[in-house]
């Protein structure tokens, strides 16, 4: 009887009415002992009963939730399948745009139908079972119980914590510290940080809290308790180790409107990718923008040319790559712009549009200021910035006044939104109506000139890319019309000087017109509705702090505002950053080391783990020690990590699979959606009396709750009609917050049977009675479908042009060209400039490190993130280790074999970091690639003496005994560049950053190989 | 949408077991369906392969396989001279072989290959005497010393996530890769971009020097002089 179960299932044959008959002994069985015994009687039908395999969402007992992954940042939908309480798999959202290569289902579909729908995502997502039960996680407040560093904890009752770290006092008293340690209570006041210096805002300011992997909702949670509640400035993000570089170009380029922007992948018919690793790290991610990219070229459909040091992943289906000198992406751009201005190749008429509506009438959603006129007279009071009517004829009306001013082609000045065409190439000397002679050039001017300072044979010499190849990319590159245009990401300027690197790449685009158009170079597309406003107000509340004072990182801010430059003028003590895009945490972490600007008293991290992830972290370790510096330091994270192994107090969170509301919106290129993340299973983490989990939130509120600070608690939130709503636990904000969401989207309610599927699959249900049935119905429409996604690709375009696009973007950046350097005292250019990789006091990285031969360069594998990464066990058991990669001819100069031992130095840490060599032809001579993830010392890598252990860590047993947590040996292999990176001894050697923007530096570390 | 040869309708329309349809025998009346047997197979595109390694996590996430084992892997090779050198990836997991050699190396006859195509192990027959391992001229067996001395569990390899498709699903390393690099579907009946893909003449088996006919081929990546590790 078996047997013949075997044979109609084996054959593929349908269990139809029909077939049953005819193998009556089979229909027999399954009429006698149910279908379910039928199968489980022949287990290879399921060899996986035997193997504990992952049930599915169709299996008995399996709850389905639609939520956002966050392994990385690209936030990608997920389809979490939990059983009996843990989570067993992850796949992707149908009706999500990311795991659909921009074409997902019909938001309209019924959720039922798309349980069987097959939908990807990539494999950093579908490790998400051991990452939330990852048995290294932490689930008890700890306190250290030694001396600060000394690796040992002890845990802490939740409610003590709240109180040590809300009022202060001698919490160490025990342990032999006599200080008295501030509270959060102590810096709720106005008095000033730095009385003979004003301008630096209040102590408030003393609380600093660096995020991690922060996304909206639980970064704007934050905020709200150190901006709102407590008024200090310093919540910074970190930006600049995500990838500031290329960051600061596009925001140079599109004028602070944007700091991604990125080729569409899904038109564009030729990508010249910069420093973007698109096979394994980009935003859009692998089952997206890889994903898309692969497809349309196995069709014929795209092309692509890598400029990296590195072949990447995509070297498999790239045209072309170009194997560039790190750190000179600005000179092999400026070499394709040389080229396309000599050979004529420039959009003219796009360039020569002077205004929007210019633009718009020959089919562009975007327009240039290569036509405006800038004032180049130095003397001029209004010099370096764009020519106004007000400076030619100061009578003219206010409105006319502030009017650009373009020459026509007649050679007559005339307000930009005037004239369809303007001169582009163009200098003149103007009368105002005073009588005053105003020597101005057009923005294109200003870029060409800048441009031609040197020739095709100096990039190829800058860049390492021999001039034929340089002309040959600039002739394909200029060979799709506005259908071709860059990406560049993270390696794309991520140095010293990476402003003036990767500001040329993204005017690549302006120069075949490719902006904002279909297939070309766009910004994302924004949110679908607001989750911070609508029906409840989550952006403030009443008595909310308003800021004072710079940022501990000196962001945003000019160093001509201080008292200090009013004493003692150029330079600085350490560079201020007023062009920079900000979440500047290297530069914070540095301030706080030199207590500079003003000192830092109480530091909290987030999901952070400086001193493994900052290129030079390692500096940090003495800053985090000394209890000077950081009086009093609490982390907020879910294990025990290389930076927090220093924290006073560790609190355990809950990693997004449990937690991490967030509202997701789309990265560039293109797109206008909100995915919603909510917990996909109940919290891991311990639980407060009141039943609340251990987390960022619960902890915030607690403190504020207890140290008097406003916005929590009861009667916190406004709604729409006035009435007053508490904070007293996470769900209180982000439930509302949803319903906004779901509110502004004008979403339809959802069906009984998708309120169903919501209240019967999703934690967050339990919470609903705090919103209104209505609300609720509407919410369940947009969680049963893990965000708003109501939008189709086309939706996003009036014909070719992007209807969220960026408007206008600039040949010639009047902000940044009207910013001094603060350690000269000089302008910055205002337009391209080719600046090699130097430090803020001008030293050249190629020339005084010349003694060290190999340059580094570190990147991001597919199926890792971060630090964090290395608790995903199967990644791991890909990936067990990386290695020091080099190419196989400098290996071979030097005498070294595959798979040999050797370590690396640099200048500043003579003492290096082991590895083992692996040989490719993959990577620049010169150059040494190591992958960013390796190397760990914590994370589970080494024993850590924490009292009751058993109990503290998720794992138990398994991963403590007596002594504390256990060190596994697969956590701790490999190697972290990082560890070696050159610091800057001209300033108090902490992690050498850019003096325009503040970026850290990931490309210009140079190293000797020793073998071992 | 595209409509694939992933199609996620396929197996909906053509379910392995109608599950449903068994629960409501005897209620349901009116004409049966016309048997149709199934035949699975799957082509991959090197074109599309990004080596994301996207299935291979996939794989261990639906079939937890022994710890350091994998029933899918991405071969990565590198392929011409610098510059002009580039990266080619293969995945690569049991080929299903249309005479498996495999399976007259059991003793027991615990393995045996299905009309529909896979090639699967009787888990009460296996003992883990693990001939079948060495025999699989593609290394696509392994012992999963867990379960010594158990029944089942003893010797692993891909099976198509057998029990995926009994409930209508993909396998899982079809589900997860985002490019379309792998596509499955029923060469009996195949729809979509599969059915285009069948009709391919470029496609190839691995190790075509052996002349095993697989259910596995290959469009190879036409960038790479090599092809593929093939």
């Amino acid at each position: 009887m078996r047997k013949e179960i075997l044979s109609i299932i084996g054959s593929g044959v349908s269990l139809t009415r029909r077939a049953f008959i005819k193998v009556s002994a089979a229909a027999g069985a399954v009429l006698l002992f149910g279908v379910e015994k039928a199968k489980a009687a022949v287990k290879w039908l399921n060899p996986r009963a035997v193997q504990n395999a992952a049930p599915t969402q169709l299996d008995k007992g399996s709850k389905t939730v639609y939520s956002v992954c966050l392994a990385c940042n690209a936030r990608c939908g997920i389809r979490s399948v939990v059983n009996n309480g843990k989570l067993v798999k992850n796949s992707g959202n149908p009706y999500h745009p990311y795991n659909e290569r921009f074409e997902p289902i019909p938001y309209n579909t019924p959720v039922k139908d798309t349980l069987k729908m097959s939908s990807a995502v990539c494999g950093k997502s579908q490790d998400g079972p051991n990452y939330v039960h990852n048995p290294y996680r932490v689930i008890k407040p700890l306190k250290r119980s030694g001396a600060r560093g000394s690796g040992k904890f002890e845990p802490i009752e939740w409610e003590q914590m709240i109180k040590e770290v809300a009022h202060g006092g001698k919490l160490f008293n025990h342990l032999g510290e006599d200080r008295v340690v501030p509270g959060v209570k102590d810096l709720n006041s106005d008095d000033p940080i730095n009385p003979s210096a004003p301008e630096l805002g209040s102590v408030r300011n003393g609380l600093v809290f660096i995020g991690g992997r922060d996304q909206n909702a639980r970064k704007e949670f934050s905020d709200r308790f150190v901006k709102l509640a407590l008024g200090s400035v310093n919540r910074i993000g970190h930006t600049d180790i995500c990838g500031i570089g290329f960051r600061q170009g596009n925001m140079a380029f599109t004028e602070r409107k944007a700091v991604e922007v990125k080729a569409d992948p899904l038109g564009a018919e030729y990508i010249l990718v910069f420093g973007a690793n698109i096979y394994e790290a980009l935003q859009p991610g692998v089952n997206t923008y890889e994903a898309l990219v692969a497809k349309r070229s196995s069709e014929g459909k795209l092309k692509y040319t890598i400029v990296d040091p590195r072949a990447t992943n995509a070297s498999t289906h790239a045209e072309d790559w170009i194997p560039l000198k790190p750190g000179q992406d600005g000179a092999m751009a400026m070499g394709i712009i040389r080229w396309i201005i000599d050979n004529d190749r420039h959009n003219k008429e796009f360039l020569s549009a002077p205004s929007s509506k210019a633009a718009s009438a020959i089919g562009h959603a975007c327009y240039t200021n290569a036509s405006h006129l800038v004032i180049v007279d130095d003397k001029h009071p209004n010099a370096r910035k764009f020519l106004r009517m007000s400076d030619l004829d100061p009578s003219v009306p206010k409105e006319v006044g502030a009017a650009y001013v373009v020459l026509t082609k007649d050679n007559k000045v005339s307000a930009f939104d005037k004239v369809d065409s303007a001169q582009l190439d163009a200098e003149a000397v103007l009368k105002s109506t005073a009588g005053t002679e105003i020597k101005v050039k057009t923005s294109f001017r200003l870029m060409k000139e800048a441009v031609m300072e040197h020739n095709l044979d100096d990039y190829a010499k800058f860049s390492g890319v021999e001039k034929a190849k340089i002309e040959k990319v600039a002739r394909e590159f200029t060979s799709y019309g506005t259908k071709a245009a860059v990406t560049q990401y993270h390696g794309a300027g991520n140095y010293i000087s990476g402003t003036y690197a990767s500001y040329p790449v993204a005017m690549l685009n302006a120069l075949i017109g490719s902006v904002d158009r279909k297939g070309g170079y766009m910004k994302a597309g924004g949110g679908a509705a607001a989750w911070n406003s609508g029906l409840y107000d989550l952006k403030t509340f009443e008595g909310a702090r308003k800021l004072q004072g710079p940022p501990l990182s000196r962001e945003k801010f000019a160093y001509e505002k201080t008292t200090e430059f009013k004493k003692n003028g150029y330079p600085s003590k350490r560079p201020w950053f007023p062009f920079s895009h900000g979440g500047l945490c290297v530069e914070t972490m540095s301030g706080m080391d030199q207590q500079y600007p003003y000192p830092c008293k109480i530091f909290m991290s987030y999901f952070f783990n400086p001193v493994y992830s900052i290129p030079g972290g390692y500096r940090y370790i003495e800053t985090l020690k000394n209890t000077e510096k950081v009086p009093l330091y609490i982390s907020i994270d879910i294990a025990i990590s290389e930076t927090n192994i220093y924290a006073d107090y560790i609190v355990p969170d809950l990693t997004y699979l449990e937690g991490h509301y967030g509202f997701l919106t789309p990265h560039a290129p293109a797109l206008k959606f909100t995915g919603i993340r909510t917990p996909v299973m109940e919290p891991l983490t311990g639980k407060t009396a009141d039943g609340r989990p251990f987390s960022e939130e619960t902890f915030l509120i607690d403190v504020a709750k207890e140290a008097g600070l406003p916005g929590f608690g009861d009667n916190a939130i406004k709604g729409k009609d006035g009435k007053l709503h508490p904070l007293n636990k996470a769900e209180d904000f982000y439930l509302r917050a949803i319903s906004n969401v779901a509110a502004g989207a004008k979403l339809p309610e959802a069906s009984q049977e998708e309120v169903d599927f919501v209240e019967q699959n999703y934690p967050v249900a339990k919470h609903k009675d705090m919103l209104t049935e209505k609300e609720w119905r509407q919410v369940c429409y947009a969680l049963a479908r893990g965000g708003v996604f109501d939008r189709r690709y086309e939706d996003h375009f009036d014909a070719e042009k992007h209807k969220f696009g960026l408007g206008r973007v600039a040949i010639y950046n009047e902000e940044l060209g009207r910013t001094k350097n603060s350690i000269t005292g000089e302008y910055f250019s205002g337009t391209l400039k080719y600046v090699p990789p130097t430090t803020p006091k001008g030293k050249v990285m190629a020339e005084v490190d010349k003694d060290y031969p190999f340059t580094v360069i570190t990147y991001k594998m597919n199926l890792h993130a971060q630090a964090r990464t290395v608790l995903h066990k199967w990644s791991m058991e890909v990936f067990p280790t990386n290695y020091i990669e080099m190419h196989e001819s400098d290996a071979k100069n030097m005498g070294l074999k595959n798979m040999d031992e050797v370590k690396i130095v640099s200048k500043s840490n003579p003492k290096g970091v082991k590895g083992k060599v692996k040989l490719t032809k993959l990577i620049r001579q010169g150059c040494i690639g190591v992958s960013n993830h390796y190397g760990h010392t914590q994370m589970g890598a080494s024993r850590v003496a924490v009292r009751n252990a058993e109990k503290v860590f998720l794992g138990g047993k398994t991963v403590a005994d007596s002594k504390g947590l256990i060190p596994n040996s697969r956590h701790a292999t490999g190697t972290q560049f990082n560890y070696v990176t050159r610091l800057d001894e001209d300033f108090a050697n902490t992690p050498m950053v850019d003096v325009v923007g503040g970026i850290p530096d990931f490309s210009s570390t140079r190293v000797k190989v020793v073998k071992i | 949408m595209d409509q694939s040869g992933n199609d996620r309708r396929l197996f909906m329309k053509n379910g392995l077991i109608a599950a449903a349809g068994v629960i409501t025998l005897g209620t349901v009346s009116g004409a049966a369906e016309a048997a149709k047997t199934k035949k699975y197979a799957m082509i991959i595109d090197l074109n599309r392969c990004t080596g994301c390694q996207s299935c291979v996590i996939a794989c261990k996430a639906q079939n937890d396989t022994l710890i350091d084992h994998f029933n899918t892997k991405v071969v990565s090779l590198e392929d011409g001279n610098y510059p002009s050198s580039r990266v080619v990836y293969t995945p690569v997991q049991c080929n299903q072989c249309e005479n498996p050699p495999c399976v007259p190396a059991c003793p027991l006859k615990a393995t045996f290959k299905l009309a529909n195509g896979i090639v699967v192990t009787d888990w009460d027959k296996c003992v883990g005497l693990g001939a079948c391992v060495p025999a699989c001229p593609y290394g696509a067996r392994f012992l999963d010393t867990r379960h010594k001395g158990q029944v089942g569990g003893k010797v692993d390899k891909c099976d198509f996530c057998v029990n995926r498709l009994e409930q209508g699903l993909m396998p899982a390393c079809v589900e997860a890769c985002a490019s379309k690099a792998r596509l499955f579907g029923d060469v009996n009946a195949p729809e979509g971009e599969f059915a285009e893909y069948l009709k391919r003449t470029d496609l190839v088996t691995p190790k075509a020097h052996l002349k095993i006919k697989t259910s596995i081929r290959y469009v190879p990546n036409r960038r790479s002089k090599k092809g593929g590790s093939l």
